[in-house]
């Protein structure tokens, strides 16, 4: 009794420092942010209560309609981009091949690499005049192929979600590659002597057995998707006329350059719901209980 | 109950590490005798007139041993986010670079920044009246204009438009069209624009443009409610963009490039034109190969404009405003490192970086042929600068207007429509 009373006052002081941390950067921030998108506030001046007005004229704003609509392409392109490619990718590499490490290696680089560094090379690569893909169009004398990838409005979305997809598919990569190596040698050695066939055995067993990785993996993906800011914002910064514009460069954009402080609040209350409701509704379609 | 009581005790260490962090900045001061000044600034890019504000603050920390002034560079793109965020905040620096009229107004109604009038006599009759101006809000002067920034001037590669048939630079309108076919025609992009940053067409282009069409007086006018952006004089002035863009004025990755990355494509002779502010003199002359092949013009004038076509958009620029936060301790400081700052000596300097300065000082005859004539187009009068005039709200709309028209996705008319929606609605 006198131990477990010690234990949880050692459990409690430990967690103490983390919680505190916690609370202060992340909780409190949030319930700010719901008290400010009540508010007109520039930033300096006195802060007025407008009530729901925020919330009234962002619904009534067609250029968050179109931000969301653009994050959720990012959803979309992130959850069936990256899950279904990396998952491919890690099941090819999860077998006794040569050089196994460098293609880790290889698929992890752009993970560690800075998202600035990927916007910049990735908007060279797109430049309409001297960038690499168009460049290879022409030479391949397919120049009718060639497009202005970032500065046409009809395709600076596709040509950003290209990137996104191109930038995490190695993060999830090593998870499967984790997940997969823990998958029971004997339970596959079985299936071999059954005569299951690799396709059977993959569909029928592995699969199966990583799919809580899998479903992390795709609510990971979704939190990250929703966050999407900086390699958009270094890219394209929303632009041209809006068409790359996500619900986090909006809320960006709305605040910091509109001097619409509690606007923007209002903005950022209804990602957090918006992220929410998504997340949830997704896990019980994935039939899993994580909230 | 070791082991616990180490817990407790790294615990506490850890929250005491926290308070510590946080109090850390405001026993800066305290340490010595030594008055800590941060100043911020979008001194980053290695150019002429940053190393000439640079090399004034280290004389300056030289001469006094009892002020340290500290600066932090930020890019400019980000600076005045940056800067927003910190005043929303309650964390401004101690001093910090800010710009004129529009941009201002909102530190100063906030009450984040420090009135200077027990300091303006230092100026007098050094720098003009109506420039001094720009940086005072209902009569408080709050900076001291470093630069004149002039937004509009066309910077031309001389050979490539004399190729084209030109042996002077075109003064109308309807020649400079004539130009930009010619040009075409030889496969020359003629205009180096990057508008990703959304402001150049708007800050560049409109500012001056716009003045030309409508007079100055339109853009306070309509601001006052005495008016309309729905003007047939102003939709014409935007429909200026949409016919250069049609024409295949620019170069077509305009929307993806940065202002410095267009400015990089002429100087290396890829363009015959590249329209920009006064600001673009120094990296110009600086890095371009042969200085003489270099021409800078006026806008031309437009047929049918009420405005004086011998204006040029501007604005002073290089201010510093001081936090109102300070002690007197640092007020006294600042205002040393105030008028040791803007003094003759940075002028002159500035002028040798081929800044435009606002005040009055002797231009030595090495100075090159381009500043000069930039230099004189001041004289002209200065027309108001849209981004420095309007709400950022405003600039917001027609920014990213100007955008959907190069686009083909808003006509002017609509741009003009929304522009008057927006003010209304403030």
């Amino acid at each position: 009794m006198h131990a477990a009373r010690n234990r949880t006052i050692a459990i409690t002081v430990g967690i103490l420092p983390a919680l505190i941390i916690y609370l202060i950067f992340a909780i409190l921030p949030i319930l700010q942010s719901f008290y400010y998108s009540f508010m007109e506030w520039d930033g300096f001046s006195d802060m007025r209560y407008v009530g729901l007005a925020n919330f009234i004229e962002l619904f009534q704003d067609p250029l968050f309609w179109n931000s969301m609509k653009n994050n959720i392409y990012v959803v979309l392109a992130s959850v069936l981009g990256q899950v279904p490619i990396a998952l491919f990718i890690a099941l090819l590499l999860n077998r006794k091949i040569k050089g196994l490490k460098i293609f880790r290696t290889i698929g992890f680089l752009p993970v560690v690499l800075s998202t600035v560094v990927i916007s910049i090379t990735w908007s060279l690569i797109y430049n309409s005049e001297n960038g690499l893909i168009n460049e290879l169009l022409r030479t391949a004398g397919l120049d009718f192929l060639a497009q202005n990838w970032l500065g046409d409005s009809n395709w600076s979305m596709i040509a950003v979600l290209v990137t996104v997809i191109w930038q995490f598919v190695g993060l999830y990569l090593i998870i499967f590659l984790a997940a997969l190596q823990n998958v029971p040698e004997e339970v596959l050695e079985a299936a071999k002597m059954d005569g299951a066939s690799e396709w059977k055995t993959t569909w029928s067993i592995t699969i199966p057995m990583i799919w809580d990785t899998i479903i992390v993996a795709v609510i990971l993906c979704i939190s990250g998707s929703l966050k999407t800011f900086d390699l958009i914002y270094v890219m394209t910064n929303g632009g041209p006329a809006h068409s790359t514009d996500v619900m986090a460069l909006y809320m960006f954009n709305e605040t910091f350059s509109k001097l619409q402080y509690g606007y923007g609040s209002a903005v950022s209350v209804i990602i957090f719901f918006f992220s929410l409701i998504l997340i949830y509704t997704v896990t019980k379609l994935l039939g899993r209980k994580m909230l | 109950m070791r082991k616990l009581s180490f817990i407790i005790i790294i615990s506490f260490g850890l929250m005491l590490g926290l308070v510590a962090c946080s109090s850390g900045e405001s026993q800066e001061t305290s340490g010595n005798d030594v008055i800590e000044l941060t100043l911020w600034n979008d001194w980053t890019e290695d150019r002429p007139e940053n190393r000439a504000y640079k090399s004034m603050v280290e004389k300056f920390n030289e001469q006094h041993d009892d002020i340290e002034v500290v600066i932090e560079a930020i890019p400019h793109d980000q600076y005045e986010t940056k800067l927003r965020t910190q005043a929303a905040g309650q964390q401004l620096p101690d001093m910090f670079r800010v710009w004129p009229g529009a941009r201002i107004q909102p530190l100063v109604e906030g009450d984040a920044v420090l009135p200077l009038n027990d300091i303006t006599d230092n100026w007098k009759g050094y720098i003009p009246e109506a420039i001094m101006e720009d940086y005072a809000v209902d009569g408080n002067q709050y900076a001291i204009p470093g630069n004149v920034s002039e937004t509009s001037l066309i910077f031309y590669n001389k050979e490539m438009v004399a190729q084209a048939g030109f042996d002077t630079f075109p003064a109308t309108y309807e020649e400079l069209k004539t130009l930009i076919q010619s040009l075409n025609d030889q496969d020359i992009t003629p205009i180096a624009l990057g508008n990703k940053g959304i402001w150049p067409l708007q800050s560049i282009y409109i500012s001056t443009i716009a003045d030309r069409f409508t007079g100055s007086d339109f853009l306070p006018d309509v601001l006052n409610g005495e008016g309309s952006f729905e003007n047939e004089q102003f939709i014409k002035s935007l429909a200026v963009i949409q016919e250069l863009t049609e024409m295949n004025a620019f170069n077509s990755d305009m929307n993806t490039l940065d202002e410095a990355q267009a400015r990089n494509n002429f100087i290396s002779g890829n363009t015959a034109m590249h329209f920009a502010g006064s600001w673009a003199i120094g990296p110009i002359l600086d890095s371009v190969e042969n200085i003489d092949n270099i021409g800078v013009a006026p806008f031309p004038s437009f047929a049918g404009g009420e405005g004086d076509p011998q204006k040029i958009a501007g604005v002073a620029g290089g201010g510093i405003a001081l936090n109102s936060k300070l002690t007197e301790e640092e007020q006294q400081a600042a205002f040393e490192f105030l008028k040791f700052f803007y003094s003759d000596e940075m002028y002159q300097q500035l002028i040798d970086a081929n800044i435009i300065v606002p005040a009055d000082v002797e231009i030595g005859e090495d100075i090159p042929q381009v500043f000069q004539e930039a230099n004189k187009l001041a004289q002209g009068g200065l027309a108001p600068v849209y981004d420095a005039t309007l709400t950022p709200e405003l600039t917001d709309v027609i920014n990213n207007g100007l955008q959907s028209i190069t686009l083909g996705e808003m006509t002017p008319e609509e741009l003009a429509a929304q522009m008057q929606q927006e003010l209304e609605s403030e």
